[in-house]
């Protein structure tokens, strides 16, 4: 039976409580974790400013709090509720332990793979309640995933939320193209199925990164650290899997995927931006970024877009916006496809 | 620079929906002729077997996707051979 109007309706309303709570909150961790050193330094900046760090960490928080709030208003399932809040959780609490103890780049792909277990332990309790191994294909039909779905749920919180790390550059990217591919994927969700959890949940993750962006957005007062970048990436990882939006989601991270597959056929090893030798961007003395010419630095998106020709920081945010719009506008044909 | 702008854009495009298209005839590909297959017969073991030979199957796909993605990138953005390979 097909939801009615008011459920989703309902679930629209109470996402959009999303915005003011996140930015709230974000303000909250600017006050509080500049008050206690917790900055980092915006290297794209002739003047190298200090940005307060981790006030990422309120779109996890909002996530979880929302949810609740969702469930116990009677909406959605909670069992779906129960497993979205435990992977954004779970990555949210990797994500700070990264940023606090700086670990090695090998560890947060390892400890995220843990964070896709609570999606496979729920399913595995209440079977067909949580998730479908049934892959729908555009055009094509679907086919049924039994023993490879199950096994790749880690694999795919761990490859969106890393992904997501990995494409915060500059200001605002990540924010910015989370609500981008967030507004993609629940426009999909409302003209083709619109289970009332997963436009509750797509809403919500719209307008968190909405709220975090109004801080982050170039020049940025907020910086997500990895508790924010994490946490958000396992969201859409976790979403793609419990919304049945698996294919739209992996097209409407063409950018991530892009950005990631580059820095790592370069680079053959998981690491951190801090340790590379060779980065792929310089800032020219008149505040513009230019791509390097050392050739052992990572082809990244950003590096790509600069190949060609300097330029500014805001001019650079922007074409990534774009290309975030055009892979939004690919995963929402896609869902359109699978119907 | 505006024009800039709009080539690297107009070039991504190429290249999004040139990996998009290839998706899907991807994924059509597993789910006509892979997913079907029937590699062993024995109920218990050889569903595991056929799992793992499908999965095998996808692993080679998904790397010949990136593959030309590669290929398109290093071609539209780093043809002169600025600082690429």
């Amino acid at each position: 039976m097909l939801p009615s109007g008011w459920e989703v309706t309902t679930a629209i309303l109470l996402a959009i409580v999303s915005f003011p709570v996140s930015l709230v909150l974000t303000r909250f961790f600017m006050k509080i974790n500049a008050e206690r050193g917790i900055v980092g330094i915006d290297v794209h900046k002739l003047n190298k400013p200090k940005i307060p760090e981790m006030c990422g960490a309120s779109i996890p928080i909002t996530l979880i709090l929302l949810s609740t709030a969702y469930v116990i208003m009677g909406g959605g399932n909670g069992l779906v509720m129960l497993a979205f809040s435990l992977v954004v959780g779970s990555a949210a609490v990797v994500g700070a332990l990264d940023d606090r103890l700086k670990m090695r780049g090998i560890y947060k792909p390892l400890l995220t793979l843990l964070c896709g277990i609570p999606i496979v332990a729920l399913g595995l309790l209440y079977p067909s309640q949580v998730y479908n191994p049934t892959l729908q294909v555009p055009i094509f039909g679907s086919f049924h995933l039994p023993v490879i779905y199950l096994l790749s749920i880690p694999v795919a919180i761990s490859v969106t939320s890393n992904t997501t790390n990995m494409l915060d550059p500059l200001n605002g990217t990540m924010a910015g193209g989370v609500a981008i591919i967030s507004a993609a994927l629940l426009i999909g969700v409302l003209i083709t199925d619109p289970a009332p959890s997963s436009v509750f949940l797509y809403a919500s993750l719209l307008f968190a990164a909405l709220g975090f962006f109004y801080f982050n957005r170039y020049p940025s007062r907020a910086f997500a650290g990895n508790v924010g970048q994490l946490s958000v990436g396992a969201a859409l990882g976790a979403l793609a899997i419990l919304s049945r939006s698996e294919i739209a989601s992996i097209v409407a991270m063409f950018p991530n995927i892009q950005n990631s597959f580059f820095f790592l056929s370069k680079i053959k090893r998981f690491t951190e931006h801090r340790s590379l030798t060779a980065k792929p961007t310089k800032l020219l003395d008149d505040g513009r970024l230019a791509s390097t010419s050392d050739p052992n630095a990572p082809l990244t998106l950003v590096r790509t877009l600069l190949v060609s020709r300097p330029a500014k920081e805001s001019e650079i945010v922007s074409t990534i916006f774009t290309l975030y719009l055009i892979s939004g506008v690919l995963a929402l044909i896609t869902m359109i496809l699978i119907g | 620079m505006k024009r800039l702008k709009q080539r690297a854009i107009v070039l991504q495009l190429v290249v999004f929906v040139t990996q998009w298209g290839l998706m899907i005839i991807g994924f059509g590909i597993l789910a006509l002729f892979v997913a079907p297959l029937r590699i062993q017969s024995d109920p218990s073991l050889g569903r595991y077997f056929d799992a793992a030979v499908k999965a095998m199957i996808a692993l080679v796909l998904s790397i010949s996707w990136l593959f030309i993605w590669d290929r398109q990138v290093r071609l539209y953005f780093y043809k002169k051979g600025e600082c690429a390979t």
